[in-house]
């Protein structure tokens, strides 16, 4: 993974002591609220419901042991002895005290980790595929270029006061794991005639407008990738809405002028930015980054494993386990593996720092030292033996993080809602783990396979609902909670934005109703290989919505 | 700049709460002027007082962040459109957490 340079550490380092001052002079009342809130968001820190959110900087999704181990560290020193793994990969801290923050922040400086860019009105941390470097339908490993991407946009001063917040996510595997087409703008990596290059989608994203981003670009090659990011960045900085903050965003941009005409703008300052400023990233510069992803050294093995097959024909919980939260990896006797953090009835993407710190010895002891964060909430050891699951296994069971669910019914993305959040509405995290009661049987939920179930407690949509296979918004009506559904959304390489089915439920009754549309889904499906989105695609949604309205 | 929340009739009751600045914790304004994290200290003000406390507590940036009006009975009790939201500032998430999870 990557490691700081000298540069890297010491611009940290300065920002971890100037943002102590601006704290100080916070404190004595010196800087008021209005002159602080622009400061703190440039360090991650937001006020929500009850105290301060600490927002981390996990750049796409990667950890290594060493930073693990300071998180827990930190939620074990400074907050409530647990963190929560966002949706955008990183970690939040729910109880930190404003006068101990730059503290946190020399702490996670230590560790090569900052809270920049994770708020304010900048490019955020670049997301990616989780299984990035190690899935075996990789056409090429993201992370170089998250990289290349971060070191160019951290306090680049043209982008450091957008209209609005900008989020960029990359992929390099043909099946979109990184809802690239719901970001501002989404890179597919391509290769075309012996050249690498990126598929250029701009102006998705969710919140109050959803919108699935444009193919503006079909293919970029990579030397010229930060030119083009520059030229879609200049014409949002200079024609992004400023005077109306639900209309900032790039998608606004992009819908109002139409793709065509924002794509012949984003062409014209590439080709201005060509001929006068080019970035043209040098091939060695290129390489120097790359080979920090490196591949790990893995021992050479059979594709299969006897110890590996002989544990799942003995023990059927592991079995079960082995079916649904490995991935096939790209060298042959390992695979990567999902910690689940969505045990039946807990907290959708928490951790205890006591979790947190086994996630890091079994790192070390079976996983290359390679944790990542998965937007979905989840934590992923990406270069596992097979020879070394049952071990594993047993580990994690033993901590509570084996729960046999990766993108089942049972995996949903929920935001903290109103039981934290400063702008929910209503809460998210007690629906969720209702919804997951009624799917908790574990043959059931098997049988009912992939189904992505998304909540959000407001239309900000930090939960995707808009993007889920069934999406759960929570909307207030007179100081009661209500929650709407949707059908039909997705987030992979065939985005869609799902529809609404009708009046919203009480929260008692969410459960039940999706349990009807669930079963529905079973009676209809042509077979047990027809997963609900797809027989959803194909029938209509009206059996649906009628299952959902039934009475019981 | 208070957070926008629902507007209030001047005679209806309210706490001004708000977040104290050093460590985030939710605090409300005692009839003494202090504020307080008890939810049993918590006064009711009406009228021009209730306007004139707001100002008052906008103005103490270094000791509380944000002050709002925050509807309460004659008493102080949380109460009306907000109780949930108030609640949950008041009392915690309304799921167990962390180690007790």
């Amino acid at each position: 993974m990557y490691r700081y340079d000298e540069f890297d550490a010491q611009i940290v380092k300065e920002r971890v002591a100037q943002f102590r001052g601006q704290v100080e002079r916070r404190l004595s009342g010196e800087l008021l609220e209005d002159e602080f809130k622009p400061l703190r968001l440039q360090n991650g820190v937001y006020l929500q419901l009850h105290a301060y959110m600490l927002r981390v900087a996990i750049p796409y999704g990667q950890l290594s042991a060493r930073q693990m181990r300071m998180l827990a560290r930190i939620a074990r020193e400074y907050d409530r002895n647990y963190g929560h793994f966002t949706t955008r990969q990183n970690i939040q801290f729910n109880w930190v005290a404003l006068k101990d923050i730059p503290d946190v922040l020399a702490l996670l400086a230590e560790v090569e980790m900052h809270a920049i860019q994770t708020s304010g009105n900048c490019i955020r941390n670049t997301t990616s595929d989780h299984y990035a470097g190690a899935a075996r339908d990789e056409i090429m490993d993201p992370r170089p270029w998250c990289e290349i991407i971060r070191q160019w946009s951290t306090f680049h001063p043209e982008f450091a006061f957008l209209p609005r917040k900008f989020k960029i996510a990359v992929t390099g595997a043909a099946h979109d794991r990184a809802a690239i087409r719901v970001h501002d703008i989404g890179l597919h990596m391509r290769e075309r005639d012996g050249l690498r290059g990126f598929e250029v989608h701009v102006g998705g994203g969710q919140g109050r407008t959803p919108h699935i981003a444009a193919l503006v670009n079909e293919f970029v090659p990579e030397d010229r990738l930060l030119d083009y990011l520059e030229a879609i960045m200049r014409v949002y900085n200079l024609h992004g809405r400023r005077d109306n903050k639900y209309k900032a965003r790039i998608k606004i941009l992009v819908n109002e002028l139409g793709e065509e005409e924002f794509t012949r703008q984003v062409e014209a300052e590439f080709a201005a930015q060509r001929s006068h400023e080019k970035i043209d990233l040098p091939q060695a510069e290129i390489d120097r980054i790359h080979a920090y992803f490196a591949p790990p050294e893995l021992a050479t093995k059979p594709d299969t494993s006897d110890a590996f097959e002989a544990a799942k024909a003995s023990d059927k919980v592991f079995a079960r386990w082995a079916r649904t939260n490995l991935h096939p990896h790209v060298t042959p006797g390992y695979t990567s593996v999902t910690v689940s953090l969505k045990p039946i009835g807990g907290l959708a993407g928490d951790a205890t720092d006591a979790q947190m710190e086994i996630i890091a010895n079994l790192a070390e002891t079976y996983g290359q030292d390679d944790i990542r964060v998965s937007h979905a909430q989840n934590i992923i050891l990406a270069h596992v033996a097979l020879d070394d699951l049952p071990a594993l296994h047993a580990e994690l069971d033993a901590a509570g993080l084996a729960t046999p669910n990766e993108s089942l019914i049972t995996d949903l993305i929920v935001c903290p809602g109103l039981d934290y959040c400063n702008l929910a509405n209503a809460r998210s995290i007690p629906v969720g783990q209702a919804v997951q009661q009624v799917f908790a049987d574990p043959d059931y939920q098997e049988d009912i396979g992939r189904l992505h179930i998304n909540i959000s407690g407001c239309i900000n949509a930090c939960g995707h609902h808009h993007v889920g296979h069934i999406g759960i918004l929570g909307v207030d009506k007179k100081g009661e909670e209500f929650y709407q559904i949707t059908f039909g959304g997705r987030a992979d390489e065939k985005a869609a934005i799902g529809d609404i089915a009708g009046p919203g439920l009480k929260s008692e009754d969410v459960p039940g109703a999706l349990k009807r549309v669930v079963d529905r889904y079973r009676e209809l499906r042509s077979g047990k290989d027809e997963l609900f989105i797809d027989t959803l695609g194909r029938i209509g949604h009206d059996p649906f919505k009628e299952a959902l309205y039934a009475a019981d | 700049m208070s957070s926008v929340r629902p507007k209030l009739k001047p005679e209806t009751p309210k706490s001004i709460t708000a977040w104290e600045t050093a460590t985030g914790r939710t605090v409300w304004l005692k009839a003494d002027g202090g504020w307080t994290t008890d939810t049993a200290q918590i006064a009711a003000f009406t009228g021009e007082e209730a306007e004139e406390r707001l100002a008052a507590a906008a103005k103490q940036e270094a000791i509380i962040t944000d002050p709002y009006f925050m509807e309460v009975t004659e008493t102080g009790g949380i109460t009306g459109r907000e109780t949930l939201r108030e609640s949950i500032r008041a009392n915690g998430p309304t799921v167990a957490y962390g180690d007790k999870a």
